[in-house]
């Protein structure tokens, strides 16, 4: 090796040492961190945790519990004000019935709420296993905070979010937190305290988490951990609304005759089959996608909802061959779905339309269903037959 | 259990501690006639209370059911006053200012002033604002917008002014939440309205309209009197200005603030200083010389969000957002800070801050800026607690949307 090579080296060294004693220092750090909490061999055990406590917000303290395991899925109950919340989290995807937001079925959570819900599935500690969950940690000093010396350290999530963690320089516990967080759904940042540190089965948990953010304050005091609980995991996955729910039974992919009403010989007769899906688009929705042939061929994308302001069922029918949308409106009574058009206003007139349709939608005992549809054009005093469709199960 | 029991019942005998002597020391303050107390500061200084609070300390003098409002307990005399809310059916009901016999929480009389006010976020309903009270009448002010004068011996409205229907006013979101001020003979207060409704003096006796002032909306920080150079001030922090005009309605200055929209009360430091302060905006202290407002300090180290603060010695006390802080009045530099009682309330009693957490505890801790030092601490009422304690002979009053009590200290 000539002289100036080991010059370079030597150069080389010298500039990166910084950088490798700050990555020294925050892996050093956070292995004491971990060691505080217990331990990495005591964390490698817990699959899963359940928590029951008191949550406060907006003044009012009431019970709440959340479920968390080692994937990173969270599921939580817990009342904000005079409403109660559910969040849930499968470690990807989330959503939340949150009544404050004026929507009392499920709904997916925005970008802001999922970032929440990343650092609530936490276990408690973020630095366990960081890097081998994508995060990375950067450490950026010392500081004495409210007159505690702390280790400050910047950890950046996979999501790209960062967050700043103050160590107490003597327990190597986390005395505080600032993050993103939200309020009503809106992003800001916010302040955490943690403190009451007690140890479980080895596992040393704060019991007391004080957040603010803007001008909120939220508190969580825990009463009782259970450690590595059996967990139903369905609790995680997205709900659907619980009306929209009663129409499960039309979900799946189906054989479907098509029958058209014959005047005048008083009966249907059959002018085809055809195929159809429907599924579950999103919580409050049924969609299904039908296609098929009577003068002409044509498609039509059914999307049935449950309205809340209404407390009715909607129906929205895009038809290709007319390129019309229309909106059906009716109840769910006894197995059988029934809406109709007749007092379906777009916008603030009514659409002008001699005929009004209906459809009447049951449910048979073995497993099939069927699609009358009627029209009326006394606006609805009487209906006559036109089209009928039998839905009979291709796959469950 | 037994023991501890005997022991409290031997230290009675004893006359160590008795119900109705439990303050063996003398107590001259006798009136808490307004909003924060008599001279709007939140301080009972010239009380005497004990360097402990512990069980057995204090005495529980009586505890009362009460319909929902925020509005803190005014004393003068042997009649405590204060406002309530009773709901009729889910959408409708009445708000009272009510008077109570001081010993015995017993109620004397009430006198329906308006029409509830249900808040729609379910914070909870009724009045916000707190009556004064003076020689003849309490002056209350509903969460709908009703100025009234009742009489303070028998209960009976006098006189009635309706902002939003008078001065065309706003509510607010909230309900109308700011406390009428006492200043001589007229009754100050926000109004809200428009065409230079800002702002209004009343006369105590009538109603009548002594001057209206400035242009802004109802908001929900209440004036304070400050006497600055030898001259009461009245002072309101309003929108983006903050406000000062003699009790003839002349306008003394004007300060276009950095820290706008305050929820809390201005607060008055010693001479000739006024310290205002939001959740959003920090705070700012104005040095007022020859009627012309500087700024002296500004900064971030108390956030008060609805909760106001109180000076003392040279410092100030207050909720920075959830945390009980003290801050240095003159640098700003935090000297302490303690968290744990949520967004609560406090005044100072002797040399005590008596802070009341958002859920009911009450806790003594030593004025000073030294060091948190906790004298003692209980369970005052039960519920969500947003409404300050008040103070007066020896004895404190705290309340919530459901229920009041009274403490000898």
């Amino acid at each position: 090796m000539n002289k100036k090579l080991v010059q370079i080296i030597t150069l080389l060294v010298f500039i990166c040492s910084p950088f490798l004693l700050i990555a020294q220092n925050a892996d050093e750090i956070i292995a004491k961190h971990i060691a505080a909490h217990g331990g990495a061999e005591k964390w490698d055990k817990l699959e899963s945790v359940k928590i029951n406590g008191q949550f406060t917000g907006f003044s009012e303290v009431k019970d709440f519990f959340s479920v968390k395991t080692s994937s990173g899925s969270y599921y939580s109950e817990y009342y904000l004000g005079q409403h109660k919340l559910i969040e849930g989290f499968d470690g990807k995807e989330g959503w939340t019935i949150d009544p404050w937001q004026e929507i009392l079925f499920p709904r997916k959570i925005n970008l802001a709420e999922k970032n929440v819900l990343m650092q609530k599935a936490e276990f408690f500690t973020p630095f366990y296993k960081y890097n081998e969950r994508g995060n990375k940690v950067e450490y950026v000093g010392k500081e004495n905070i409210d007159g505690i010396d702390a280790f400050v350290l910047k950890l950046t999530r996979v999501n790209g979010k960062t967050e700043t963690w103050y160590l107490n320089s003597e327990t190597y516990l986390e005395y505080k937190c600032e993050s993103d967080w939200i309020d009503f759904a809106r992003g800001l940042p916010s302040e955490s305290y943690f403190d009451d540190f007690r140890t479980i089965d080895g596992l040393v948990i704060p019991f007391y988490i004080e957040r603010t953010f803007w001008q909120r304050n939220r508190v969580t005091v825990i009463e009782n951990i259970e450690l590595n609980p059996e967990i139903n995991k369905s609790i995680f996955e997205f709900p659907k609304s619980k009306e929209i729910e009663k129409l499960e039974f039309m979900s799946g992919e189906w054989d479907v005759k098509v029958d058209v009403w014959s005047g005048r010989r008083g009966d249907w007769f059959n002018v085809g089959s055809t195929s159809s899906k429907i599924d579950f688009e999103a919580v409050n929705r049924l969609r299904e996608n039908i296609s098929y042939e009577v003068t002409f061929p044509m498609t039509k994308i059914l999307n049935y909802t449950y309205s809340l302001s209404t407390g009715r069922y909607k129906l929205a029918v895009f038809n290709d061959l007319y390129s019309e949308i229309d909106i059906f409106e009716g109840d769910f009574n006894n197995g059988e779905l029934i809406l109709d058009n007749t007092n379906v206003n777009f916008g603030s007139t009514a659409k002008e339309d001699s005929q009004k349709t209906q459809y009447t939608i049951s449910k048979a005992d073995d497993g099939s269903f069927s699609i009358v549809e009627k029209v009326s054009t006394d606006d609805g005093k009487s209906w006559n037959p036109a089209e009928k469709f039998t839905y009979t199960q291709k796959i469950k | 259990m037994k023991r501890k029991i005997f022991g409290i019942s031997i230290l009675i005998v004893l006359g160590i501690i008795h119900p109705d002597n439990a303050n063996s020391q003398q107590n001259e303050n006798t009136n808490w006639n307004q909003f924060r107390g008599s001279e709007r500061n939140g301080l009972a200084l010239n009380a005497s209370i004990k360097d402990t609070l512990f069980e057995g300390s204090y005495q529980m003098q009586w505890k009362k059911d009460i319909g929902s409002a925020f509005s803190e307990i005014t004393v003068s005399g042997n009649k405590i006053y204060t406002m309530l809310s009773e709901k009729i059916d889910s959408v409708s009901g009445f708000e009272f200012v009510a008077a109570f016999d001081a010993k015995t929480g017993n109620e004397i009389w009430r006198s329906q002033v308006d029409s509830i006010f249900i808040d729609v976020d379910g914070w909870g309903n009724g009045s916000r604002s707190t009556p004064a009270v003076d020689e003849e009448f309490i002056y209350s002010f509903s969460a709908l917008g009703k100025l009234t004068a009742t009489t303070i011996k028998d209960g009976k409205n006098i006189w009635q002014v309706d902002f939003v229907k008078e001065f065309g006013s706003t509510r607010p979101r909230w309900g109308y939440s700011t406390s009428p001020l006492l200043v001589d003979d007229i009754l100050i207060m926000e109004v809200g309205g428009t065409d230079s409704h800002a702002f209004a003096a009343f006369n105590k006796k009538t109603g009548e309209v002594k001057w209206t002032k400035a242009n802004g909306n109802a908001h929900y920080s209440s004036p304070v009197l400050a006497n600055i150079e030898g001259q009461n001030q009245i002072i309101f922090a309003n929108g983006g200005f903050i406000y000062s005009y003699n009790s003839k309605g002349d306008t003394l200055w004007t300060y276009k603030t950095p820290v706008r929209s305050a929820m809390s009360m201005p607060v008055v430091i010693e001479q000739n200083k006024i310290f205002v302060s939001t959740a959003a905006a920090g705070f700012i202290i104005l040095e007022i010389n020859d009627n012309k407002p500087k700024e002296f300090l500004r900064g971030s180290t108390m956030k008060a969000d609805y909760s106001s603060c109180v000076y003392y010695k040279g410092n100030i006390y207050g909720f920075h957002i959830a945390a009980l802080q003290c801050i240095s009045a003159e640098t700003g530099e935090k000297k302490w800070t303690k968290r744990g009682f949520g967004k609560g309330s406090l005044i100072i009693v002797d040399n005590k801050l008596m802070v009341l957490s958002d859920t009911g505890k009450l806790i003594q801790i030593k004025a000073t800026s030294d060091s948190y030092t906790e004298q003692g601490s209980f369970q005052a009422i039960k519920g969500k607690s947003w409404t300050a304690p008040s103070f007066a002979n020896g004895k404190l009053y705290v309340r919530n949307l459901t229920e009041m009590a009274c403490y000898v200290l």
